[in-house]
């Protein structure tokens, strides 16, 4: 199958500069066709029941971070928000 | 709403869940407090952190599920809904899709004293984003985590609805049942419970037509606007030529109208997948079970209840349903047998929610008991006391915790509907009175009250006014 | 012998016995790297100075005769994608240059409760995503045996490290051969332990249902001794097993007598060199001359696995690294105009060329239309691998296969050739799928550079692994000591 390298990049945020657009997707494609190769299995993909999640009890615990410490590595901050281009529903 | 034209409204519900803690974390499940200080690394969605299911969220759910006599997925997942926002922190929802907790489901509803039957097609779990807030005078949008993992459950209806009034009255009793099976506190006005619209319109006996989706549909009124907007919207597109486009739009209920938001090409492509940082979710028959059992009667089928076995008006049922104080006492009052369902009501509306207003008490927990409630009732109702002295009962019970009989004794209540006592009197006050007779006999019909009261005041306000009156009627009549 | 070329049982003893002290131990082992760090570069930062104060406190509490655990004092090398809380954690990427942790990763709490001295974070493939540490962004790191040649990936710092003496042990991750490989091309011991038995809370997530945390050392009492430290169930990481864990190094046995050794002929085939073929079965045959059983038995889905890989990990790494928007932590890129540019330009500067790929293609396997015929499939094949190795599991004890198809290659050999890079993973990445124990034991040279042995154990079977590679240690008389740096 092809890949649709402009469609993907958006759908991942990503974008690949024009220089490096054509080993890029030759590289992507490759990579495609390789992986693509599985075998058929006739089978349907089951819940395992075996293993299940053991839940966790409703208790709030105490705040153990200030918001300083959290926002610390935050790149752009004011009145204690994280600050990001206007974006309206 | 035009004639030739059927309008489809789905709608899809989210409420936030009252729990302790947040669905994934253990941070405080709170709201209001100041910005970004109930959040944690994994609420955040810093790197390395993992997330662990509250177990209190699936037991909700599940609760909601029997409420709605939806079958229970007792083995499920969770898959991740990707997609970027700055309010989406891990740039992934953690959510449900083809599996949800709970399926195939119906509601009814009363509407106009006729019982409709929403299907309710799921619902699932999952957790809410955060906030970003705007301001004119600010280039940027501020972010707020706060709200980031607070569980949420989303309910999906069939598209069964054909009305904004069956919209506002399906709306209206999920959040009633949740509020009475206590997992939502369901506060619009803090975002507690949200809903999106889906509205298509077709000509009758031809198939649905394309719906739209609505987003922004901040109130259940709102909802109400919007679902006639769009109905209007689609007709006029469709009388004029055009298609139906399949999009989201956005609800402007100040403008009163709704917007392009994301055409179908735009449509977001959430690439769900199994969650793989959490295992299967099994839940125990026996707990399923239990839940099942804790059900307590629903509000919506208590007011058909009230309305058809009981005589009450819908409105009356649904005043007293919405309480769960004054309901349980109405219940408890019925179940014992004295005084008529509609006396009790009519007390339960007037001077008992006075009371409760005022002092801000629990009914339930005043020397007011359904017994004593019932009593002071059928005693009204039989006559043996005025309303009047009713009152005096009503206020007597809560200040001196006794029962309606002993006060009547103590205080001498009872009236006298002896009809030779009556009768006596009567004969007495208008024999005293020949002016007011004359007078009454002439056209003023106040003389009559002035009569009356005069044989009100010769017993010592043990005469049975109604009763009273007639007599005096009687009399004059000769 | 100096004392960072000696191993973490014997330095275990030794300040037990007061015959060295823990500070002296950091010395040795921060004079090593002042020495070597300039030519190995596997780390990407140094914590000299508060390794030094953890070694005195160390040394405090022996002072006055406090129990401490078998490990305290030792110091160990972190692979830079785990959470070391006021440490920089950079995942070998712009995207977290400059990223500090507010919080420590569960197997942290642990390496600190055992009063271990941390000497720093290690270089790695940009969010472990390589083979050859040749994707970091700061720098190579060189593999001890030939400064030419690359040290392996992701895990390559924390394996050279070792292999050079500038850290006794080292943690690293795997998720497709990640600790193994490098481990394999430096010579020295690394164990991928079963998926669950480590907590992955703090580890910076690549692919979620793959990843382990796991010990690298130079002899496998060592690794036994680390494992036993960092495994166990945390209730911070809802795939992490609640099981009984025991102490790996009380009863690590040598006796191989009757010890089942399954030989799947896929793993011997065409893409391995046969250099590394005739070392890996010399050393099983050493193990039959000591009363190993060699049965040779099939695994069939070996030659989709590294698709079924690729697939299942870019799936769910697309996800995982969704996150690195620029929004709350991280690197922004400077001029953006709007939210998505800054999204796209963050994304694009911030990332490497083979996270990007990795990226793209896991964003296509799970995008509209495909995941039936990419993902869905690749999960049925996840469970007829996982079903393979359990029915091998009912016959033999331990499977033993080459780590690697090569010895460690030249820096630049395969960089530009992705599809070259992910072929060395062939003989790895089963193992992750089936969530399996395995690790890699130095088994011969090929022209000077190490060649390592894989063996393969069933799930939480690690005694039962470490009992095997320990007696073949025995056999051969010890494993390499620290490399010469030339």
């Amino acid at each position: 199958m092809n890949i649709d390298i402009k469609h993907v990049a958006k759908l991942a945020r990503l974008r690949i500069e024009d220089e490096k657009l054509s080993k890029f997707e030759n590289d992507m494609q490759a990579i495609v066709n390789m992986v693509e190769n599985l075998p058929e299995i006739k089978e349907e993909l089951v819940l395992d029941k075996d293993n299940a999640m053991v839940l966790r009890h409703d208790t709030a615990e105490i705040r153990k971070f200030t918001r300083d410490e959290l926002l610390k590595n935050a790149p752009h901050i004011q009145a204690g928000c994280l600050v990001v281009p206007k974006t309206v529903e | 709403m035009n004639k030739d034209y059927e309008m489809v409204v789905g709608l899809e519900v989210h409420a936030e869940l009252n729990t302790e803690s947040k669905i994934y974390c253990s941070c405080k499940n709170a709201f209001g407090l100041e910005v970004n200080t109930q959040v944690c690394p994994i609420c955040m969605g810093m790197p390395g952190t993992l997330p662990t299911l509250n177990e209190k969220v699936v037991d909700y759910a599940i609760k909601m599920g029997h409420a709605l006599n939806c079958t229970i997925n007792s083995v499920c997942k969770q898959d991740r809904k990707n997609y970027f926002y700055p309010d989406l922190p891990k740039a992934y929802q953690i959510s449900q899709a083809e599996v949800p907790l709970c399926q195939n489901g119906h509601l009814d509803i009363m509407i106009d004293g006729e019982i409709r039957t929403i299907g309710v097609t799921r619902i699932h779990i999952e957790e809410d984003a955060g906030k970003l807030l705007h301001d004119e005078a600010f280039a940027g949008s501020l972010v707020d985590l706060n709200r980031c993992g607070v569980p949420l459950i989303e309910i999906v209806s069939e598209p069964d609805i054909r009305s904004s009034a069956e919209a506002k009255a399906y709306l209206d009793t999920i959040k009633s049942i949740l509020q009475y099976i206590d997992i939502s506190d369901c506060k619009m006005q803090e975002g507690s419970i949200r809903c999106d619209v889906n509205v298509s319109v077709h000509k009758k006996d031809e198939p649905f037509g394309t719906r739209c989706e609505m987003k922004n549909v901040n109130s259940f009124s709102a909802a109400v606007r919007g679902i006639e907007y769009e109905y209007s919207r689609q007709v006029a597109l469709i009388e004029a030529g055009g298609t139906v486009v399949q999009e989201t739009r956005r609800w402007d209920d100040v403008k009163g109208e709704s917007i392009t938001m994301r055409s179908k090409e735009d449509a977001q492509d959430y690439r769900y997948f199994p969650e793989p940082d959490l295992l299967t979710i099994v839940v125990d028959e026996e707990k399923i079970k239990a839940i099942k059992e804790s059900l307590p009667e629903l509000p919506n089928i208590k007011v058909m209840r009230y309305v058809k076995e009981l005589g009450l008006t819908q409105i009356d049922a649904t005043l007293i349903t919405e309480a769960l104080d004054k309901s349980k006492l109405f219940d408890d009052t019925v179940k014992l047998g004295k005084g008529s369902p509609k006396g009790i009501a009519k007390w339960i509306l007037s001077d008992i929610s006075k009371y409760i207003n005022e002092t801000g008490k629990d009914i339930n927990s005043t020397p007011l008991t359904a017994k004593r409630l019932g009593e002071m009732v059928e005693i009204i109702e039989k006559g043996t006391i005025s309303n009047a002295a009713g009152k005096t009962v009503f206020e007597t019970i809560l200040s001196d915790d006794k029962d309606p009989s002993v006060i009547i004794e103590e205080k001498s209540l009872a009236q006298n509907s002896d009809n030779d006592f009556l009768e006596n009197i009567a004969k007495e006050v208008i024999s005293n009175n020949e002016k007011s007779v004359t007078d009454y006999k002439n056209g003023k019909t106040n003389a009559l009250g002035f009569l009356v009261g005069q044989c009100m005041k010769a017993s010592k306000g043990k005469a049975n006014p109604g009763m009273m009156k007639e007599i005096v009627e009687k009399y004059l009549a000769e | 012998m100096e004392l960072y070329e000696k191993s973490a049982h014997e330095l275990s003893e030794m300040l037990k016995n007061k015959k060295c002290s823990a500070v002296e131990l950091t010395e040795s082992v921060f004079k090593r790297i002042s020495d070597v760090e300039e030519k190995v570069d596997a780390y990407l930062t140094i914590c000299k100075d508060t390794a030094l104060e953890e070694a005195k406190k160390v040394d405090e509490k022996l002072s006055i005769g406090e129990k401490l655990h078998p490990l305290a004092g030792i110091p160990i090398g972190i692979k830079d994608n785990i959470s070391t809380k006021g440490i920089k954690t950079t995942c070998a990427s712009k995207m977290l240059g400059e990223y500090v942790p507010p919080f420590d990763a569960s197997v942290m709490n642990k390496i600190k409760s055992a009063d271990m001295v941390i000497t720093g974070k290690l270089n790695m493939d940009e969010f472990a995503m390589g083979s050859s540490t040749e994707n970091s962004y700061f720098k190579t790191t060189k593999n001890p045996y030939d400064l030419s040649r690359i040290p392996g990936g992701s895990s390559g710092g924390s394996a050279a490290a070792v292999a050079a003496g500038e850290a006794v042990v080292s943690l690293g991750s795997d998720t497709g051969g990640s600790i193994r490989q490098p481990a394999a091309y430096c010579g020295v011991v690394g164990l991928k332990p079963t998926y669950g038995s480590v907590s992955r809370y703090g580890l910076v997530a690549f692919a979620s249902s793959l990843d382990q945390i796991g010990p690298i050392g130079r002899n496998v009492t060592d690794v036994a001794m680390l494992q036993s430290v960092i495994c166990g169930h945390d209730k911070m990481d809802a795939t992490s097993k609640n099981i009984e864990y025991p102490d790996f190094t009380k009863s690590l046995s040598s006796n191989v007598k009757g010890l089942k050794i399954g030989i799947p002929k896929e793993y011997f085939g065409k893409g391995i060199d046969s250099s590394v073929k005739t070392s890996v079965m010399n050393a099983v045959k050493e193990l039959e001359n000591n009363g190993a059983v060699v049965k040779e038995i099939s695994l069939p889905s070996t030659d989709y696995a590294i698709n079924a890989y690729y697939i299942l990990s870019s799936a769910e790494a697309s996800s995982n690294l969704a996150r690195f928007d620029g929004v709350k932590y991280g690197y922004r890129t400077e001029n953006y105009n709007g939210l998505v540019d800054m999204y796209e330009k963050t994304r694009s500067e911030g990332f490497g060329d083979e996270v990007k790929r990795r990226i793209m293609l896991g964003t296509f396997v799970l995008s509209s239309g495909y995941y039936d015929a990419y993902y869905k499939k690749a999960k049925l094949l996840q469970k007829k691998i996982s079903d393979e190795f359990n029915g091998a599991f009912s016959d033999v004890d331990i499977i033993a296969t080459p780590t690697t198809p090569s010895a460690a290659f030249k820096i630049g050999e395969n960089i530009g050739d992705p599809l070259k890079m992910y072929a060395t993973d062939i003989c790895t990445v089963t193992i992750n799928i089936a969530g399996l124990p395995a690790v890699s034991l130095p088994c011969g040279k090929d022209n000077g550079m190490p060649v390592g042995m894989q063996f393969i154990a069933n799930k939480f079977n690690e005694q039962t692994l470490l009992n095997a590679a320990f007696g073949y240690e025995q056999i051969v008389g010890g494993f390499n000591s620290v490399a010469a740096i030339k």
